[in-house]
């Protein structure tokens, strides 16, 4: 369990607040746009430290617990949801490096993760949420392995440097691999055209004969799918933040424009429709945000956390997208140009409906778990 | 080289009351934010540490949570923050304020450099710094926008003034005020924050000091405010003083007694 210094959070959100406020939100309709970060963006977001913000301080990190880094990749997606996405590919990525990785792994890895982007790849042509149906392999040749495969829809693929990869050990063995990208045999495919979160790349690498000795094995031979499991748990609280961050900038631009607006001769704000829009969206923020909250609290302490995971984001996808559609309304004609931010909110938190799992596969975990209980 | 960055802890909100019986701003239940100008002189003090190894202390006057600003401040990269409390310090002016950050800088010692944002977000004064030099008898230069050590015991800056701007050189130790077209003041990394609180904080009350009990709180600030308003600009020729820094005097002193204010 981290320990936790009040007064350090304070600070840190306060930075996180500035930081949102001068950095990213500015920038917001225009990495939609681009579908990019600007020049220069991800390097001083790496200046300004936020990559080792959950990295323990013994490898330069800031050394947050989970609850903190959720809260900072909330505040983060008030001003821009695709920089707090890729912030959260890489933690994720990290916290499995934290979990399953060997002291020596650890020490070769991760002093360079302050300065280099992380990420972790499961999903190939052939499988997505069913690993199982994946075609990467890892083959034992003497002393090392060979790793061959094509990975896909990698989040911060293309960007980061360090990729953690799922592949077949055995015909019904799973096992990862770190494989960083200067290895002779790597390279980079096609990044996609997603309609939302555009700023996050997501791409492909593809691994052709890439040797590793033992110690690029993360956990053991046969841990495949319980460090995939892990990393979906990991990365669906963040998601839970960020698309509570989502909401809060939803309501922010349906609140404002209400309160300027009228119809004919009332204002927005006395309509009854108005009020149960609004109504609605901060209920689904809320909610979200205590599933995600709960869900940190719980990894924190040590405790299971895997169904409440999965509740924060299968219920704040869901809602995300609802309550950009209820902001939409209110916006009207506003809304629904390309103009004004809440057409891409509701394009960036569609994709949450997606990644890391789906929400019919959420449901499932969230029913199983129910079940065995 | 040993510099002192004097900071203030401001509301956080714009949306600050005026108290209706002392007239002074309400600061009661709300949250405190380091004041914006003070950074850029935190940072200035940090460029000049990057540059010649210079110890940063920064020190602030205020309550107890005054100490999260001096936090904030080490975030950013200062050595460590001296926080002046003491129930006999509330209350003050900018003439008690000043007299005891001077009396703090004597007791610090061996300052070689002072700086100072322009003024409070809150207060708008502008007054401690230049106050702080007087009592220290230390040569003054306000609203640096520029700001470097141009020899072993001497700083150059240059003045932005409304209409003019002058280049001045000032002996150290010497109290500079800064603007905030002088850098972009960094942010505190969240490493940074967390080994803040590994750095010395030290907190001196009243005792600590060498205090002249007559100078301090309410009892020592000779400032009454009857009414706040924003006073409407008023242009004015500049009459330029010429010749010798004494013919130069000597014409200040004639404009200023024809004007009655000697």
């Amino acid at each position: 369990m981290s320990t936790r210094n009040a007064a350090a959070e304070k600070l840190l959100l306060q930075m996180v607040d500035d930081y949102t406020t001068r950095e990213v939100a500015p920038l917001d309709m225009a990495i939609d746009h681009a579908q990019d970060f600007p020049e220069g963006y991800l390097q001083q977001l790496t200046q300004t430290g936020f990559l080792g913000l959950m990295l323990p301080q013994e490898f330069g990190g800031a050394g947050f617990g989970p609850e903190v880094t959720a809260t900072v990749l909330n505040h983060l997606a008030r001003g821009n949801a695709s920089t707090a996405v890729t912030l959260e590919g890489h933690y994720k990525t990290l916290d499995q490096i934290l979990k399953f990785g060997t002291p020596a792994l650890q020490q070769q890895l991760l002093p360079s993760a302050t300065q280099r982007i992380f990420a972790f790849s499961m999903t190939e042509a052939s499988g997505g949420s069913n690993p199982m149906g994946i075609s990467s392999t890892a083959t034992r040749e003497g002393d090392h392995w060979v790793i061959n495969g094509d990975k896909i829809m990698i989040t911060n693929g293309g960007l980061a440097q360090v990729y953690c990869v799922l592949v077949k050990t055995a015909p019904t063995e799973l096992s990862v691999f770190v494989v960083d990208q200067d290895m002779p045999g790597f390279s980079f495919g096609k990044r996609e055209d997603f309609i939302g979160l555009r700023g996050t790349p997501v791409g492909e690498i593809v691994m052709d004969h890439i040797i590793v000795d033992d110690d690029h094995l993360l956990g053991k031979v046969g841990d495949g799918g319980l460090i995939g499991d892990s990393a979906h748990d990991d990365a669906r609280i963040l998601m839970g933040a960020v698309l509570t961050g989502i909401m809060e900038h939803e309501l922010k631009i349906a609140t404002d424009y209400a309160k300027e607006r009228k119809a004919g001769q009332t204002p927005l704000t006395e309509l009854q429709v108005t009020h149960r829009k609004v109504a609605d969206i901060a209920m689904r923020k809320e909610t979200t945000k205590l599933l995600y909250e709960r869900a940190a609290q719980l990894k924190a302490a040590g405790q299971p956390y895997s169904e409440e995971a999965a509740m924060a984001k299968a219920h704040g996808s869901r809602a995300a997208v609802a309550a950009g559609d209820d902001a939409l309304q209110i916006l009207a004609g506003y809304g629904y140009s390309r103009e004004y931010p809440v057409e891409h909110l509701i394009r960036d938190a569609r994709a949450m409906e997606i990644a890391e799992g789906t929400v019919e596969k959420m449901r499932s975990a969230i029913a199983t778990a129910e079940f065995h209980k | 080289m040993k510099i002192v960055v004097c900071i203030k802890q401001v509301p956080e909100t714009n949306d600050v009351t005026i108290d209706p019986h002392t007239h002074n701003l309400d600061r009661r239940g709300l949250a405190g934010v380091m004041n914006p100008f003070d950074k850029n002189a935190v940072e200035q003090a940090l460029q000049l540490k990057a540059a010649t190894d210079a110890e940063v202390v920064l020190l602030t006057m205020g309550p107890d949570d005054y100490a999260q600003s001096l936090r904030e401040g080490m975030a950013m990269g200062a050595d460590s923050g001296v926080l002046l409390s003491d129930r006999a310090f509330a209350g003050a002016d900018t003439l008690a304020t000043g007299y005891v950050l001077a009396q703090a800088i004597a007791k610090i010692g061996d300052v070689d450099l002072i700086i100072f944002g322009r003024q409070a977000v809150d207060a708008d004064t502008g007054q401690v710094g230049p106050i702080v030099a007087e009592f220290l008898h230390q040569p003054q230069i306000t609203y640096a926008a520029t700001l470097r050590l141009s020899g072993p015991n001497e700083v150059t800056a240059e003045r932005l003034l409304e209409d003019t701007k002058q280049t001045l050189v000032a002996q150290l130790p010497a109290v500079v005020s800064v603007r905030s077209e002088l850098n972009t003041p960094r942010y505190p990394t969240p490493r940074n924050i967390q080994l803040s609180f590994t750095k010395p904080l030290t907190t001196w009350h009243h005792d600590d000091l060498d205090l002249d009990d007559t100078r301090l709180g309410q009892a020592g600030s000779p400032t009454i405010v009857t009414k706040v308003y924003a006073p409407t600009p008023v242009k004015r020729a500049l009459t330029p003083l010429t010749g010798t820094p004494q013919e130069a005097a000597s014409q200040l002193i004639k404009a200023l007694k024809d004007r009655q204010l000697l």
